[in-house]
């Protein structure tokens, strides 16, 4: 009965998903399922429009400058974190985590018009600065949870052995972060190329990253052309957690492990 | 003259508002085996950090070679230190694990290569070099960290209970062998420990602490002999405590018509409480009559193959420990009365009754 | 820990100017055909309780409420499974399939359902896309993962050893169920559903896609004033109420739950 159960809700919760596969291969603009035939067409259509081509390039250069500045950050904050006294330190946790639960309007016009008085709209760097803000959190939390397993003892010997506070962190402290720290970075990628709602607001056409420029489309077009660039997504995102599951025990992160 | 290695000069340690250490002083001299030893929270932990540079003392300096170190952090120190969980590098090799400390010094490859190996062979464990700690037993593991300790040739080796997490059998014979290692390099080494017997068997010094202070400082056989204090002849080996009234320079009278005659106790003034310990071995059966001898009712037996061990309690109700060694002469059983002849020269005296209360 | 500290500070500071602007802005008088504001007023606040303002209001409190309640109803099964699997494919793959669309996007997820929902796979016997029944499948859809994965993790934290005391006092599994699992993944079952309301509150582009203007919820309201109206201090002010009440609502269940089990 239990099982039966389950299997309905997760073919609730898979269906979008086959449908939009599914459409994304209809040769015809009109959208039907099961789709009449196969075609790519769709799909050579999101590679070669301009607006798509543009906004992947930011989402590329957002991304990768939000990611490159919320890894070192979030990382030396997880590690601050640990070794202050526990109840500053859950002061500032919470402090560190509140972005996420902001509402993304909140944020978003906020953020535009702080992005507004400074006259920097026109840059993306209200977009890097607010990426950087949503994704530290989840940085934070990932590394934090390896820093808690990281036995503290493990410095003291390295320091007795000769080696200097910056030995120290390269040669112990960050080898044993590893998985902490790839998880922190799978988490940062996909919450960043991901963003939406904030980056509505504080996008122009010229700046707008992909999810807004496929919100944009959707909104004016009903071709299934968003259905070949989510299908391209789901792909992409199947790939990374399936990857990141194999080899970095995701059950843990969120499970308690008897 | 024994050179003076690592001195404490009034050494003080607090944690907010707890003392662990409190105005120690401590000198180690050259090559001996020096032992920490106390109960939990005695601060015996703490002074080594103190010496290692964990922690910095909230008063007092620390000398290492004369030189004062108290401002220097841990890694500049050049000690060896074996931590009690070894914290061996779970991402390194035993072998890499071994030269970490070569590494950092910016020993050559070729030298690093030849140090390494011969540390491996004192701890016999040449054959591991490529294994990483988690595939390694627990005695293994602590030899590795011996190893890596002393692969450098550090001024002075550190031990933090080095022995406590193998069981009884491991822990005997990584004893010897450590104390042979030991010896063989002649290294000061400052050993941290709870056990009395491993700190016995080990040291050529022992410090015995309490409440972070140093209650007694001497040789084993001193320290068991003629403890300067209740608590070192409570916490070194068995004992009793009697309590009596001094009748003479070497009598004392004990509750209920006992009389003991003592030997090399100086000082006693006729009249004055005292308390005297005395250790369960030197305590003997007999069937005679004469000094010191006096009658009990077994009350207890525990047998414990080398020896059996009675509890006595005598005409005044005071009760004595008694170790037999087996085989015993007699049968043994509670409710027996057995005759107790206790050696004039086996008493240690605790100090009058109003020093301890003092304490 | 100050110096390791800091860095991480300083965004969350950028991250406070944003919101301290939006505070600003919704005390301020709105100058319509301009961005710069006037004086201090309440009357964004004021306008709220306006008709129009106060059905979208009604309906998001509404809405939120019945995504909850089904999505609790929907998620408990696949929580349990997650949790108490003893096969690791099995946890495996639940993980993936429930992990995998919160990383999708909010767009891909909310077209989907435009295409399913709008009479491309079926045709419903009632008009589903645009209507706030639609909204409220995507909503529940949205949710489920959230909700599977506080669910499963309070679950996990009953010792099965409860469970199979009862059983052996002679409690059929459903009474099991009732009487001993259900009681005590209540701690996780409030929260999970605080979270999710709390969240709902404040969804924008399931609403937006699948609402096609006809369902207004808060965060539709926040983008329709800002963006369409330039009226930004209106749009702050509705913004500043949904994060006043979201606030309030995850502060109540902090209160609830050990830090083991809080989401963030």
């Amino acid at each position: 009965m239990l099982r039966l159960a389950v299997l309905v809700l997760l073919a609730f919760m898979t269906l979008p998903t086959v449908v939009v596969v599914a459409v994304s291969f209809n040769p015809t603009a009109i959208l039907s399922f099961p789709p009449s035939g196969l075609s790519l067409r769709w799909y050579v259509n999101v590679v070669t429009y301009p607006q798509f081509q543009r906004a992947a390039w930011n989402s590329l250069l957002v991304t990768a400058g939000a990611v490159a500045l919320a890894m070192p950050i979030g990382t030396a904050a997880a590690l601050g974190l640990a070794r202050g006294r526990p109840r500053a330190a859950s002061l500032w946790a919470t402090l560190l985590l509140s972005p996420l639960v902001v509402p993304g309007v909140a944020a978003g016009l906020g953020f535009l018009i702080v992005g507004a008085a400074l006259g920097l709209l026109r840059s993306r760097s209200v977009l890097i600065a607010a990426h950087v803000a949503l994704v530290l959190p989840f940085v934070v939390r990932s590394v934090g949870v390896s820093v808690r397993n990281l036995d503290p003892t493990l410095e003291r010997a390295a320091a007795s052995l000769g080696a200097t506070p910056w030995r120290v962190f390269r040669r112990v402290t960050l080898p044993l972060l590893r998985p902490g720290l790839l998880a922190a970075l799978l988490f940062a990628v996909i919450v960043s190329l991901n963003e939406f709602v904030v980056s509505l607001f504080i996008s122009t056409r010229l700046t707008e990253i992909l999810p807004v420029a496929m919100f944009t489309y959707v909104v004016n077009y009903t071709d299934p052309t968003i259905a070949a660039l989510s299908t391209l997504f789901i792909v992409g995102t199947f790939v990374i957690v399936w990857l990141a599951d194999r080899f970095l025990d995701l059950g843990g992160v969120f499970l308690h492990h008897r | 003259m024994a050179r003076a290695v690592v001195e404490l000069a009034g050494c003080t340690r607090d944690y907010g508002g707890i003392r662990a250490v409190a105005g120690l002083d401590l000198v180690v001299y050259e090559g001996e085996l020096l032992s920490l030893l106390g109960p939990s929270g005695c601060g015996k932990t703490t002074t080594l950090n103190l010496i290692a540079g964990f922690v910095l003392p909230t008063a007092g300096r620390v000398r290492i070679d004369g030189q004062d170190v108290t401002d220097r952090p841990a890694h500049q120190r050049g000690l060896g230190v074996v931590f009690q969980s070894y914290a061996l590098f779970p991402h390194l090799s035993v072998w890499e694990n071994v030269a970490f400390g070569l590494r950092e010094r910016r020993t050559p490859r070729a030298e690093i290569e030849r140090r390494v190996r011969a540390a491996l062979a004192l701890v016999r464990l040449d054959t591991r070099a490529e294994h990483r700690p988690a595939q390694l037993s627990g005695g293994m593991q602590q030899r590795v960290a011996l190893a890596r300790a002393l692969v450098y040739e550090p001024r002075v080796l550190l031990l933090d209970e080095p022995l406590a997490a193998l069981d009884k059998k491991l822990r005997e014979e990584m004893r010897s062998e450590l104390r042979e290692i030991q010896r063989s390099v002649g290294i000061t080494t400052i050993f941290v420990t709870h056990d009395q017997a491993e700190a016995l068997g080990l040291s050529d010094r022992i410090a015995v602490m309490h409440g972070g202070r140093i209650e007694q400082l001497g040789a084993p056989r001193e320290i068991y002999e003629r403890p300067a204090s209740r608590f070192v002849a409570e916490f070194i080996g068995a004992s009793t405590v009697l309590r009596g009234r001094a009748t003479g320079p070497d009598r004392v009278a004990l509750a209920d018509n006992v009389a003991l005659r003592v030997l090399g106790l100086a000082g006693l003034r006729a009249g004055e409480a005292i308390e005297l310990a005395i250790r369960p071995e030197r305590i003997r059966l007999t069937g005679g009559a004469g000094e010191n001898v006096m009658d009990g009712r077994v009350v207890g037996v525990v047998y414990q193959g080398v020896q059996t061990e009675l509890t006595v309690e005598l005409e005044g109700g005071q009760r004595l420990l008694v170790f037999v060694a087996e085989p015993a002469p007699a049968a043994l059983a509670p409710g027996q009365t057995v005759r107790l002849h206790l050696p004039a020269d086996a008493f240690m005296r605790l100090g009058p009754a109003s020093e301890e209360a003092g304490r | 820990m100050r110096l390791l500290l800091t860095p991480a500070l300083l965004v969350v500071a950028v991250f406070a100017a944003a919101l301290s602007a939006l505070l600003r802005y919704s005390v301020l008088e709105f100058v319509p055909g301009s961005l710069q504001a006037g004086g201090l007023t309440v009357a964004n606040f004021t306008g709220i309780m306006s008709r129009q303002y106060l059905g979208a209001v009604w309906d998001t409190v509404l809405l939120s409420a019945a995504t909850t309640a089904l999505t609790l109803v929907a998620s408990y099964p696949v929580a349990y499974v997650l949790a108490r699997t003893p096969s690791a494919r099995v946890r495996s793959t639940l993980l993936v399939l429930t992990l995998a669309p919160f990383f999708t996007g909010a767009i891909v997820r909310t077209y989907a359902w435009m295409l399913v929902l709008g009479n491309t796979v079926v045709t419903w016997p009632v008009p589903m896309l645009f209507t706030p029944r639609g909204v409220l499948v995507g909503l529940v859809h949205f949710s489920m993962p959230t909700m599977i994965l506080l669910l499963a993790a309070a679950i996990s934290h009953i010792d099965p050893l409860y469970e199979r005391a009862a059983a052996s006092l002679g409690a059929s599994p459903g009474r099991v169920f009732r009487r001993v699992t259900l009681p005590l993944s209540m701690p996780g079952v409030v929260s999970g559903s605080v979270i999710v309301f709390a969240w709902t509150l404040s969804a924008f582009a399931t609403p937006e896609l699948l609402g096609g203007g006809r369902v207004k919820m808060i965060a539709n309201v926040v983008r329709d004033l800002a963006l369409d109206s330039f009226n930004w201090p209106g749009g702050a002010a509705f913004a500043v109420m949904a994060l006043g009440v979201t606030l309030a609502l995850l502060a109540g269940v902090g209160r609830l739950t050990t830090p083991a089990d809080r989401g963030a």
